[in-house]
């Protein structure tokens, strides 16, 4: 069976950085670049092969915008 | 599972031996994490006396108790030290993605004593802490360093570098430590300790998880204040040409109107803290020609230049630090500015603006982006250097100091290439810039007493850029805290925005009859707001807790829900209060430990407005500052004349014990 992977929801993502520093192996990292037009530097699953999918990104996102799919 | 770890790590540089030490709970109930910690390990640790760079002093990298629990803007960590500067408590706090790497090793707190033979640096992991040779990083700045040993030691985890730029490593008084590449940790001399004790580094890669006691009551108020944050945007129209005047409009209700402090998010989010470099033009916070002058000489055709939409256009990316839901930060393109050998540098502050800017004269922005740079990376504070460059344009301008002094240099007003020169002559600790290099007090020194009345400082450390003669409880804060100098304490137009008194029972509500002048007056009222003041800044550096979040206040940033939900506690504000007195009591007990006078930390008489100014916004303005000061320290339970906790406070707040056990 294939692992889930985080799917981050640009519309409610703050930017925090709190899933960037949960990832144990730093599969998440802020590369995502103004997609809300805001100058921000959005999180992304950078290193797909790498993700266990563990889900601490998920569960550590302070507004519930990471999803396992 | 209480939001902290329990545990901190000593390492002894002279021996190499490591020592994990267990932490017990009522440390953390009685002073919280972060600097309450650090002010506990070191109180008990420093001998009495110990030379802030000898082996005795330890230095201390600490993260906030809330930080990594879940809950938003809770992640900066904090330096802490016998402070070179000062001579007595010496802390600093910083963002970036340092707090919760500490707490990802496994511990609270990583504290170093003794001195290393040869530069060393810490490497940590989820197996534990070695330290490793660091003589090839030696010489080399701050975001190269970062750089290398990122590249070096990012195996499954990037790891997490906090580091030391060129000028610590040559001991200057008024440099700090570093980390993502330009923040920094730039107050109390804390760069010197770790320059003096040859720690180049320390690099943290664990992967540990943090766990508090209700995580899901955390959640629940990050997602409410993350939903104000995202609704609060400055209508489009908003353009930094307003900002003066807006500045002015904002400061005639400002301390008899409260205003709900999510308003400054979306400055914040907008410019970041540069919305500052203009709007305290007309209210009179932004000091202006080393404190002695107004915007009758920083006129508009020097703060136009300045204007933060101007430092917008080079802002590519914005910047957040760990945790943070505002993102005052960015990240700026200078490719061509200066000699061209920098491609980028983060988004100037606007206390680096103000300080190479208007406290110099200095209408020239460009210069200021390339100097923000070369201080990021030699790890020099920007607020320490430009008022010591300011004192010796003064020192110059009325021929105290000749060009045969400054080694040829013209140190006039506003001669940007003299001061880049000069700034870059003061990190290499050459010529004159090595008459500079330890801030104010030291230049005096060996200047000549005659050039004291054109050194700004308190107690030896420069203070921020914002004008008590416009906000009287700062000079208070710049002058009773037992870390002086400081901007960040505390304001009544913080304590404005905060609405403490939604939470805390004895705090006094501002009314809409509150006349202006009572700012100005040593009254009860004034010090109680200031010890307010004081206490929550130290729940906030207990905490990991970001200023800019607690100013949005705490009727929307909870910080006291926060902590009872990841502690498990059921303390009251006034009780985290009580937290906030006995830390602040700490570090001025070790102050006084250390033999410093309180009253020698006052600020300078131009800044208290001795003599008042003759025109601009701030004209005819004095504050009775040791009236004021008397008051604060009054209603800490400290004596109000000496400045020095008293016995009864100290057993009352359960000091005396918790020291001796």
């Amino acid at each position: 069976m294939e692992k889930k992977k985080p799917i981050i929801n640009y519309k409610e993502c703050m930017a925090c950085g709190i899933c960037v520093q949960a990832c144990p192996f730093s599969c998440i990292d802020f590369v995502k670049i103004n997609v809300n037009k805001d100058k921000k530097a959005y999180p992304e699953l950078i290193n797909n092969g790498r993700c266990t999918g563990c889900g601490i990104c998920s569960k550590e996102c302070p507004v519930e915008a990471i999803e396992l799919r | 599972m209480k939001g902290y770890i329990g545990k901190i790590l000593i390492v002894d540089l002279t021996t190499g031996i490591f020592e994990e030490q267990k932490v017990e709970d009522e440390v953390y109930e009685n002073l919280l994490s972060g600097v309450g910690l650090g002010a506990y390990t070191l109180y008990k640790n420093i001998p009495k006396g110990a030379d802030p760079l000898g082996p005795d002093n330890m230095l201390g990298f600490v993260s906030g108790l809330l930080t990594g629990t879940g809950s938003v803007m809770t992640g900066r960590w904090m330096v802490v030290c016998k402070s070179p500067l000062t001579g007595g408590w010496g802390d600093s706090n910083c963002g970036g993605t340092f707090s919760p790497a500490i707490k990802q090793c496994g511990y609270d707190g990583i504290f170093f004593k003794g001195i290393s033979v040869f530069p060393v640096y810490l490497y940590v992991d989820n197996r534990g802490a070695e330290l490793r040779d660091a003589s090839y990083l030696w010489g080399k700045d701050a975001v190269e360093t970062e750089d290398i040993l990122e590249k070096e030691n990012w195996n499954n985890k990037k790891p997490a570098i906090a580091v030391i730029g060129t000028s610590s490593e040559k001991k200057s008084l008024i440099s700090g430590i570093c980390n993502d590449r330009g923040r920094i940790a730039a107050r109390s001399g804390v760069g010197a300790v770790m320059g003096s004790k040859r720690l180049k580094a320390v690099v943290l890669a664990g992967s540990k998880p943090i766990k508090c006691h209700d995580p899901k009551t955390v959640k629940k108020y990050s997602k409410e204040f993350s939903k104000k944050i995202k609704k609060t945007n400055m209508p489009q129209i908003m353009t930094g040409r307003m900002l003066p005047l807006m500045g002015k409009a904002l400061t005639i209700p400002k301390n008899i109107i409260p205003i709900d402090g999510i308003v400054s998010a979306s400055m914040m989010k907008k410019w970041g803290t540069g919305f500052g470099n203009t709007m305290g033009m007309y209210n009179g916070d932004d000091p202006i020609k080393n404190w002695a002058g107004s915007v009758v000489d920083y006129d508009k055709s020097y703060y136009n230049n300045v204007n933060p939409d101007k430092v917008l256009k080079r802002e590519y990316k914005k910047y957040h630090c760990y945790s943070c839901v505002i993102g005052c930060g960015g990240v700026c393109d200078i490719k061509g500015i200066g000699n061209g050998e920098f491609t980028h540098t983060h988004k100037p502050e606007y206390e680096t603006v103000n300080a190479f800017g208007a406290l110099l004269m200095n209408k020239d922005l460009e210069s200021i982006f390339y100097i923000n740079e070369l201080l990021n990376r030699a790890g020099m504070d920007s607020i320490s250097a430009g008022n010591t460059i300011a004192y010796a344009i003064e020192c110059y301008e009325n021929g105290l100091i000749t060009k045969d002094d400054t080694d040829g240099l013209e140190l006039t007003w506003g001669n940007a290439e003299a001061i880049v020169e000069l700034v870059k002559r003061m990190i290499a600790r050459q010529g004159f810039g090595d008459v500079l290099a330890d801030g104010v007090k030291v230049a005096v020194k060996k200047i000549g007493e005659e050039t004291s009345k054109y050194a700004m400082h308190a107690g030896g450390q420069e203070p921020g850029m914002h004008d008590p003669r416009m906000d009287p409880a700062l000079g208070v804060h710049y002058s009773a805290d037992p870390t002086p100098g400081r901007h960040t304490v505390g304001a009544f137009g913080y304590y404005n925005y905060m609405h403490l008194w939604t939470k805390v029972s004895w705090v006094p509500k501002l009314k809409l009859s509150t006349p202006k002048k009572v700012e100005f007056e040593a009254s009860d009222r004034n010090g109680i707001i200031t010890m307010a003041n004081s206490c929550i800044k130290q729940i906030l550096d207990g905490s990991g807790g970001c200023l800019f979040a607690m100013i949005s206040g705490v009727h929307n940033w909870k910080i006291f829900e926060w902590l009872n939900a990841a502690t498990g506690w059921d303390k009251t504000p006034d009780e985290y209060m009580i937290i906030g007195k006995r830390m602040q009591t700490l570090r001025q007990m070790f102050n006084i430990r250390e033999g410093i006078n309180p009253i020698d930390f006052k600020i300078k008489d131009r800044i208290a407005g001795r003599p008042p100014l003759k025109e601009g916004p701030l004209k005819g303005k004095t504050l009775p500052i040791e009236g004021m000061i008397q008051k604060h320290w009054e209603h800490f339970g400290w004596n109000p004349e000496t400045g020095v906790p008293t016995e009864e406070t100290i057993e009352e707040l359960g000091l005396d014990e918790l020291l001796n056990n």
